[in-house]
């Protein structure tokens, strides 16, 4: 793995120096469009949007209740698949039927169409969204309208979207690689700031996955361990194999946190009030995300990890157990007792979020009462924690693999 | 997950397709008519409830009497914590070619005891009004072929693409630009695709089975009455009526917990089969929890089916069917006071006129629409006219209305007991009109000699139509036949 915080320029997004002089900036500003091309700023609008769009949405269920084809949400993930066909119809039409030997040259051919494999990832993610929507429909009339986030219409969703997000991150991978094969300092810096930002939304969207599994009064079932363990060591690992960056744990797994926290401040802001029944809690403003499980810590922890194995060259089987048992028992260190602290009365305020419930939320529920659901204990817990740190270095390992692999995506 | 689908959808692709039709509280008649007064506005509502549960029913306001500026619906339960809180009420949409007929929908999120709540703006003032209407599942839907085949090609689609992304990968991803494909690569992209269909066949199949599990969750939720025991001991029906165990406590339908409606536990109408040529309208007591007793009057020997309505205590009604086989040297007791029978001409025999000579020289005669439609709302009209022919001058009320009317499919799919207001139960209209006193829309005064029923036949075929009226002390059971089409 290679790093490179000596490649990080010292101050903004813009990637130059705020003393450089007015025409280093121009050429500054000129190096960085060179450096990443127009569909990738559109695709990563593309990813920001689903992300936004599928908190506003979870949010829009759990206040107003009342689902439309065309709710602002619903419009902000569309917005996903709108452009995410602009930019790989652009690049699959734009290079196999196209002149420029520059797009051949970086393009794969998927049954005779040639484009970057970005783009064929991010289409297929396009089409799996189209797919999900006529299926998603259908399903509200054979079973009822949602009242959950993981049915299958919506799995075949989420894959579309992670699809677009995957494909984004490869075009941008890709593009990263090659200028660091061709010694373009300055455009990998900027490139690999824009792939940990998709991988900061990666983790939220692994999260927004666990959502159900993660619910603030479930924190005391082993349950909870075992689907992040599942989820996100296979993240982390991957965004920091293939960014090659020193802390890109740390900076995702804060991203995740900025942003959930930023839905907790922000969204309680906008009034919203239910729009169906039945209502056990009278809901008057949209009602944000539970406060995000404390991965900062775990993903701090794997970076330091991380920046050592790779100096002692250890194998990526041995890394990934390490991984596993460290980023497990952290989680739990750290998460176990913070979820006490959310059943408190001290948490119960507009930063820590837990004076917000749906208004579907029964009285005599678990959320209302803020009592742990299920809380495991004794055998149990010990057992669920064992396989949860399993599935974790198993989850590290593919994440390690695969991440290791796309350091070296040249297309 | 393009797995579940593509599986699911090629299964289905060679399975017959179609949606399953199902019971309800009444028997296959779910949708509920209810002719009501909310001051001086006057309103004709079709509440048509969804097949699954969640879902969106809707709302048909016929409206007379007062003006009417503006009409507002919203959905409550009928008891418990979020009857309090009602949620953000909705505008019905004025009909561009009638005035007085408003649309909207309500969205139904939870099975159980739910009420439509109108509040009513214009010349007469601001009044509010509630109609209950209960919801359950009753259907789910199977995969249709004309969108089973274009999702199945669509999935298809999308595992073979992703084979294709994922041999492009392996064989051209990690090329430096411009250089080409090695057959070594070219092999290794063979495998992987190879590979990659095998995962997703794995995953295809996996998906199929959480469909499967998932399906046959929700058709657990498929409503089912409460299930009823019948056993005959000389002329002593005993009714047994079972606990019902949800998935959720809040699920639980108990046999304990009953209202009276029209002040009886249980209206049990029996008619015999296949012929509907003997029907008893009965009311058996509680001899204990759950367990209702009666001694039946003289009926003429066969197989009866029995259809026993109920309101729980949160004002959900239901009606449980069963069957009884009665012999032909069964004891009889005397009908009881508020019983009637009646043994109108077999279905084999032809359709039953509009005019039904009683046996007391009275007539009862319906003002049959020209035709009948399946799911249109009427208001059915029936007069009852002495033995002179003029409209019967003795009336009373029958268990506090002005009639009771039941409606019955030959074929058994179909069965609803009505009243003058509408389909609802009285039970329950009197919780969602909030305890104005038990069973408000009752009377105890003289009733005229006719009287309207709100009611749309919810499928075409073969209904007969049982009818009771009441004169001086005398119970008249008149019986019509009805084709809809």
């Amino acid at each position: 793995m290679s790093t490179s915080v000596g490649s990080i320029h010292p101050a903004g997004a813009s990637g130059f120096s705020p003393a450089a002089s007015q025409t280093e900036s121009q050429t500054g500003v000129a190096r960085r469009t060179a450096a990443v091309p127009w569909y990738i700023w559109f695709g990563v609008v593309a990813v920001t949007s689903a992300s936004i769009g599928g908190a506003w949405d979870v949010s829009w269920h759990r206040s107003i209740g009342r689902d439309a084809f065309l709710t602002p949400a619903h419009l902000a993930i569309y917005a996903c698949g709108v452009i995410a066909a602009i930019i790989c119809g652009y690049l699959i039409f734009a290079t196999t039927f196209g002149h420029s030997a520059k797009l051949k040259d970086v393009s794969v051919n998927v049954i005779g169409f040639r484009a970057p494999l970005g783009a064929f990832i991010a289409a297929w993610g396009g089409i799996a969204m189209l797919t999900s929507a006529p299926f998603d429909n259908w399903w509200h009339n054979a079973y009822g309208l949602d009242v959950k986030i993981i049915s299958p219409p919506h799995t075949l969703l989420i894959l579309g979207m992670r699809g677009v997000s995957a494909g984004v991150m490869f075009l941008i991978l890709a593009a990263m690689n090659r200028a660091e094969s061709a010694g373009d300092e300055h455009g990998h810096t900027v490139l690999r700031r824009v792939f940990l930002y998709l991988g900061g939304l990666m983790i939220t969207g692994q999260m927004f996955f666990l959502f159900e599994y993660t619910w603030d009064v479930v924190l005391h079932t082993t349950a909870a361990y075992i689907a992040m363990g599942i989820g996100l060591p296979v993240a982390f690992a991957m965004i920091s194999r293939a960014s090659g960056h020193r802390w890109a744990a740390t900076i995702s797994a804060s991203i995740y946190m900025g942003y959930t926290i930023a839905e907790i401040l922000i969204f309680p802001l906008f009034p919203a009030t239910p729009k169906l029944g039945p209502v056990f809690f009278p809901v008057t403003h949209l009602v944000p995300a539970k406060f995000p499980v404390l991965l900062v810590v775990p993903a701090v922890a794997l970076d330091l990890l991380w920046q050592r194995t790779s100096r002692w060259g250890w194998k990526p089987w041995k890394v990934a157990i390490v991984s596993g048992v460290v980023f497990m028992a952290l989680v739990f260190a750290v998460e176990w007792p913070f979820a006490n602290f959310l059943m408190s009365k001290a948490s119960e305020n507009r930063f820590f979020g837990t004076i917000y419930f749906d208004y579907n939320s029964r009285p005599d529920g678990y959320d209302r009462l803020r009592q742990f659901f299920n809380p495991a204990s004794g055998m149990v817990l010990a057992t669920g924690l064992a396989m949860a740190t399993l599935c974790s270095a198993i989850s590290a390992w593919v994440g390690l693999r695969f991440g290791a692999w796309m350091k070296t995506v040249q297309r | 997950m393009k797995s579940p689908a593509v599986r699911r959808i090629w299964l289905l692709l060679v399975v017959a397709m179609s949606a399953v039709p199902s019971a309800h509280a009444h028997v296959g008649s779910k949708d509920v008519f209810e002719q009501v007064s909310a001051g001086p506005y006057n309103l004709f509502i079709t509440i048509r409830p969804p097949n699954v549960i969640p879902g969106i029913a809707t709302v048909e306001v016929q409206a007379t009497g007062a003006a009417i500026e503006t009409l507002q619906i919203t959905p409550v339960p009928l008891t418990g914590e979020a009857s309090k809180h009602p949620p953000t009420a909705d505008t019905l949409k004025r009909s561009a070619a009638d005035a007085n007929f408003y649309t909207g929908g309500i969205w139904l999120m939870a099975p159980g005891s739910w009420q439509v709540r109108f509040t009513v703006e214009g010349a007469g003032g601001h009044q509010t009004t509630s109609v209950p209407v209960p919801a359950v599942a009753i259907a789910t839907l199977k995969m249709q072929r004309d969108l089973g085949i274009p999702l199945a090609v669509l999935g298809l689609f999308l595992v073979l693409s992703m084979a294709g992304v994922v041999a492009a990968a392996v064989r051209e991803g990690r090329l430096p630009p411009g250089a080409k494909a090695t057959p070594a690569l070219q092999r290794r992209g063979l495998i992987a695709m190879t590979v990659s269909l095998s995962v997703m066949a794995v995953m295809v199949y996996f998906g199929a089975k959480w469909w499967n599990v998932e399906a046959a969750s929700y058709s657990e939720d498929i409503y089912k009455p409460l299930k009823v025991q019948p056993a005959l001991n000389g002329d002593q029906l005993d009714l047994n009526i079972e606990f019902y165990k949800g998935r959720y406590k809040t699920r639980d339908r108990a046999n304990n917990d009953l209202l009276p409606d029209h002040g009886h536990l249980m209206h049990l109408y029996a008619i015999r089969e296949p012929q509907m040529d003997a029907v008893f309208h009965l009311h058996p007591e509680l001899a204990a929890a759950g367990d209702f007793r009666m001694a039946l009057p003289a009926m003429p020997p066969g197989e009866y089916k029995l259809y026993g309505d109920i309101v729980h205590a949160n004002g959900f009604p239901e009606t449980l069917v069963t069957t009884v086989e009665i012999p032909a040297s069964k004891p009889a007791s005397p009908l009881g006071a508020d019983d009637a029978t009646a043994t109108p001409a077999p279905l084999s025999s032809g359709p039953l006129g509009t005019s039904y000579k009683l046996p007391d020289g009275y007539t009862m005669v319906w003002d049959k629409p020209s035709t009948l439609t399946a799911t249109t709302a009427y208001s059915l009209h029936f007069r009852l006219l002495g033995p002179d022919g003029a409209p019967a001058k003795d009336m009373q009320p029958y268990m506090g209305m002005t009639g009771h009317a039941a409606f019955v499919k030959d074929d058994g799919t179909v069965f609803a007991h009505t009243h003058p207001e509408g389909s609802a139960a009285m039970a329950a209209l009197d919780i969602a009109n909030g305890g104005m006193g038990a069973m408000s829309g009752m009377t105890s005064a003289p009733t005229p000699p006719e009287v309207d029923f709100p009611y749309g036949f919810p499928t075409p075929g073969a209904y007969r139509i049982i009818i009771q009226m009441k004169h001086a002390s005398t119970i008249e059971t008149g019986v019509f036949d009805a084709t809809v089409q």
